[in-house]
């Protein structure tokens, strides 16, 4: 069992992924669509990461499960219940 | 496959598929996980409730940043071949290996260092900065300071295991979990090199 070769493609995903959203970030692009490609790109490395050097593809459902939809869910929870709220107290101190 | 009578849910094999070894490291990390996205959601409230956040882009020297990355990056990728080593038997190899990985983190605590120090002399404290909303410094030295720490605990980490598989004493499970605390500390880089210095 040799994983190697994926050990090695996925450094070159995870660093031209790195480079390719700090050249994202300084482009002049739209807010917002600066804002999308970027995180789109944080997504796709924290699942390489995950799946290939953490081994979560190679795990049972029962644990990829268990630790996948946790943290989603707490993040998710978090996000739509704190952070979003800053626009609001902005909105609301502002004036 | 097991030799109890009860079924696997009733406890008679491996429910997970791991041991609990693994499977303890791994609900340590979903743990750990929700700290640094409790961190993060805390530092999104804070900045979107602050119309004058400092701009992120005229502070933080993206070149630094940028190799803090890559060296982060590139030690999760030897780990993972430590870890592929060690599973193949090649014990010797996979030693290298980890004292390689230890050594990237070491770089990327001493780039920190750097970092700090230089945000520090600029006048940069916990609860005060030149660049505007005290808070910002807050969040900055709080969530890096988080990230350093368990940077720092991990090349302890990986310097005991390497020292332990050289003398023959950790299993290759052992460098396993190793190698599972460290990726998760390139992981959390991940959100927090988007949201902190990008975004």
């Amino acid at each position: 069992m040799n994983h190697s070769r994926t050990y090695w493609l996925t450094w070159l995903a995870l660093l031209g992924l790195t480079l390719v959203m700090i050249l994202i970030g300084s482009a002049p692009l739209p807010k917002s669509a600066m804002l999308v490609l970027i995180l789109c790109g944080m997504t796709v490395k924290a699942g390489l990461i995950s799946a290939n050097f953490m081994h979560l593809r190679f795990e049972r459902l029962s644990l990829v499960a268990t630790v996948v939809a946790s943290t989603v869910f707490v993040v998710v929870f978090l996000y739509f219940l704190i952070a979003i709220d800053g626009q609001w107290v902005q909105l609301s101190t502002v004036r | 496959m097991s030799h109890s009578t009860t079924t696997t849910w009733d406890g008679g094999g491996l429910p997970f598929g791991v041991s609990w070894q693994k499977l303890m490291m791994w609900l340590f990390i979903v743990g750990d996980a929700i700290l640094f996205a409790s961190f993060l959601a805390g530092y999104g409230f804070l900045r979107l409730a602050n119309p004058n956040w400092p701009d992120s882009g005229q502070i933080f020297h993206m070149s630094l940043i940028g190799t803090m990355t890559f060296v982060l990056i590139s030690s999760s990728a030897t780990m993972a071949a430590a870890v592929g080593a060690s599973r193949a038997g090649q014990r010797e190899k996979a030693t290298r290996l980890v004292w390689l990985t230890a050594l990237g983190g070491a770089i990327f605590l001493g780039m920190q260092a750097y970092e700090w120090s230089t945000f520090i002399h600029a006048g940069a404290r916990l609860s005060t900065n030149p660049w505007g909303v005290p808070l910002f410094s807050s969040c900055f030295f709080v969530i890096t300071g988080f990230h350093g720490t368990h940077v720092a605990s991990g090349v302890l980490i990986l310097a005991l295991t390497a020292w332990r598989n050289s003398t023959g004493k950790a299993s290759a499970e052992g460098v396993e979990l190793a190698g599972l605390y460290w990726h998760f500390v390139d992981l959390v880089w991940v959100f927090i090199f988007t949201f902190f210095y990008l975004v």
